[in-house]
């Protein structure tokens, strides 16, 4: 049950841009173990999604820098050719789930069709079998078979949702990313579509990614989190640690930066806007924010990942301190 | 009636949208249907709802963006739906409006002292020397610091927290009384959405100003409103002091709202949300007595979806518009 899906190593994606180079993604590394779920926290501009679309190879025109191991199902499938790639990858490897459901379904084709064209061209199925494999799908997401008939203008805002999610499960994947599935959705909705998650998690055993800038939703899934600032993960660990006793003091700040609903804490706010990644800050990029800032040290030398209690890592010079 | 406390009352405010066909009107949407209640001076209001509730429509109304097609808008006392274009452009500035995307809200080809001094310039207020004075005071107000800095900046040269201070710098240029804010913080990272309400909530008591804060976010509302409005389909379900409403929702609909928000909790990942399935109606051809019957726990049937329930007063300063609470009313 333990073993790893995805270990992601010093993975790198940089764009270039007139202005010079972006640093989306800035070595990161973390590891997914099978049926587990890992959230990817950040705020806008963190890096979440470049790393999504690093892992998955669909990458914009202006790639400045793309490197480092992504070793899926013991294979570093960053080695891997196109072909070999989009097999062992993209047709029941990895699915993703984008952000944003009201824009990714092809408006003039019904709903079934759509769910079964990938298993007819990637999988080899006969159209039957495939459009059968799709109502199963539909089926598993709550929705009627009757909607796989339908154009996605037919359909809400959830119910494309759960269309997208069916569409993400019809080639059995080993993964699931979910980019902010459920920003564009209203908070009924949105619950509706977190349980549907979990439902299908807890039955089927998937293992998710599940990318997200909201912490109140990254714990309804979340057994590991990664919190990223400015193409770097800061801290990572098990979700009880990383909310409860945070380490780094971004992930603290942060976590105080969310009004609650149930508990009685007045929420602050983080001084100042994160950097530009053209143009970061010596050292810890959080350090020209951080009330802990240590002058001479973070502001020269950016920190690794340094161990933690309770199984979390966090990139902060604060617990080299402590350790010593 | 509106009296020296309350600056605005709405009275059976209805707005509805044609839909048309060809060249005949087919049917309506009807975005608010039938709202009444009072702002008072000095509060902050929040209007609470998901997408399509009516929320954003009704805030145009107050601010005379859309015209009412049925009901009362009285600001101190005038009826603004009622007012010629220049009478309402005369109380217009008595208000100020602050829009959800502050990428869009202001002008790429214009600085930040123009921006922000457009609404003087016309409504025709004060000499350029006077105006300047204000736009700087203003920028310095929003702690848009230094002032003369940022005015000459475009707002490509801004971050989205700035940008929105730069938005609401304009709403107060012309010293108005009243504030809309649309979903103010919606589009901004969670570090910096506090500081930007914490501001408003400064310059709010700073210049007495009232503040109607339309949201869909329930856990801000908690922090930066005294009384909560919660609307569904076009109606106020629950209104009442913010406090108490989230503490011990009445409406169905209110609980069910509550209910689905996650707090950041590691513990939340064991457990399945107890939530209200189905989708909000259609404001074409909502259901027949309470618009939230079709979705609603508790609903009577021969009643809830024959009567549609007025709002009950059962508490001070709380209503509910649900037959549950019939019989605790006032």
């Amino acid at each position: 049950m333990s073993a790893s899906i995805l270990k992601v190593e010093n993975l790198v994606l940089y764009y270039s841009t007139l202005r010079g180079v972006v640093k989306a993604v800035d070595h990161v590394s973390f590891e997914i173990k099978r049926g587990e779920t890992l959230a990817i926290v950040g705020e806008s501009g963190s890096g979440k999604s470049s790393t999504a679309i690093a892992i998955v190879r669909i990458l914009p025109r202006n790639v400045g820098a793309y490197k480092g191991s992504v070793i899926f199902n013991g294979t570093d499938i960053m080695k891997l050719g196109e072909e070999e790639f989009r097999k062992k990858v993209r047709v029941g490897g990895i699915s993703m789930v984008f952000q944003g459901a009201m824009n990714s379904l092809n408006p003039v084709m019904r709903v079934e069709d759509q769910i079964a064209e990938p298993l007819v061209i990637n999988m080899g199925y006969s159209r039957q079998e495939a459009v059968s494999e799709a109502l199963n799908a539909l089926k598993l997401v709550g929705l009627d078979a009757a909607v796989g008939r339908r154009y996605p203008h037919e359909l809400s805002g959830g119910m494309k949702q759960r269309v997208l999610i069916a569409m993400s499960l019809a080639t059995k994947p080993k993964l699931i990313i979910l980019d902010e599935p459920t920003s564009a959705l209203d908070v009924i909705t949105q619950a509706n579509i977190m349980n549907l998650l979990k439902k299908l998690r807890n039955e089927m055993g998937f293992t998710y990614m599940f990318i997200t800038h909201d912490l109140g939703l990254a714990s309804e899934l979340a057994d590991s989190v990664a919190v990223m600032y400015a193409g770097k993960i800061v801290e990572i660990g098990p979700a009880e640690s990383v909310y409860l006793q945070p380490n780094h003091p971004y992930t603290k700040l942060l976590m105080d930066s969310v009004p609650t609903l149930r508990e009685d804490r007045p929420p602050s706010f983080i001084p100042g806007a994160p950097p530009d990644l053209i143009n970061l800050p010596n050292g810890c990029s959080f350090h020209p924010r951080c009330p802990y800032v240590i002058r001479g040290k973070c502001d020269v030398d950016d920190p690794p990942m340094i161990k933690a209690d309770h199984g979390s890592y966090a990139a902060c010079w604060l617990l080299e301190k402590e350790r010593k | 009636m509106t009296t020296r406390e309350e600056i605005l009352t709405l009275e059976d405010v209805k707005v509805y949208f044609p839909v048309r066909k060809l060249f005949s009107v087919t049917s309506y949407v009807r975005a608010v249907d039938g709202v009444s209640s009072t702002i008072r001076r000095g509060e902050t209001l929040a209007l609470v709802g998901e997408s399509g509730s009516g929320k954003t429509t009704l805030g145009k109304a107050i601010i005379g963006l859309v015209k009412p097609t049925g009901g009362k808008i009285l600001f101190d006392g005038v009826n603004i739906s009622e007012l010629k274009e220049d009478e309402l452009k005369k109380i217009r500035r008595r208000m100020g409006v602050v829009f959800q995307d502050p990428y869009s809200s202001l002008n790429p080809g214009f600085t930040i002292y123009k921006a922000v001094e457009e609404p003087l310039v016309v409504n025709k207020i004060g000499t350029s020397e006077e105006r300047r004075e204000k736009v700087l005071k203003a920028l310095s107000d929003v702690k848009l610091n230094p002032p003369e800095v940022f005015a000459s900046k475009y707002p490509h040269m801004l971050s989205g927290g700035q940008r929105q201070r730069a938005a609401i710098a304009r709403a107060i240029i012309s010293n108005p009384d009243f504030i809309v804010a649309d979903e103010p913080v919606t589009m901004l990272d969670a570090s910096i959405r506090v500081e930007i309400l914490l501001l408003l909530r400064e310059i709010q008591q700073k210049y007495g100003l009232t503040i109607l804060y339309i949201t869909h976010d329930m856990a801000t509302a908690k922090y930066f409103s005294d009384r909560i409005a919660v609307m569904y389909a076009g109606k106020f379900v629950e209104v009442g002091p913010t406090k108490k409403v989230l503490s011990s929702p009445k409406h169905p609909y209110t609980q069910a709202l509550i209910d689905a928000i996650p707090d950041p909790d590691p513990r939340n990942r064991m457990a399945f949300r107890k939530i209200v399935t189905g989708e909000p109606p259609s404001l074409i051809n909502p259901p027949q007595g309470c618009r939230f019957h079709p979705r609603c726990p508790y609903f009577i049937k021969g009643k809830c979806d024959v009567i549609e329930p007025p709002l009950y007063r059962f508490e001070e300063g709380r209503e509910v518009a649900c037959f549950l609470y019939e019989t605790g009313s006032v």
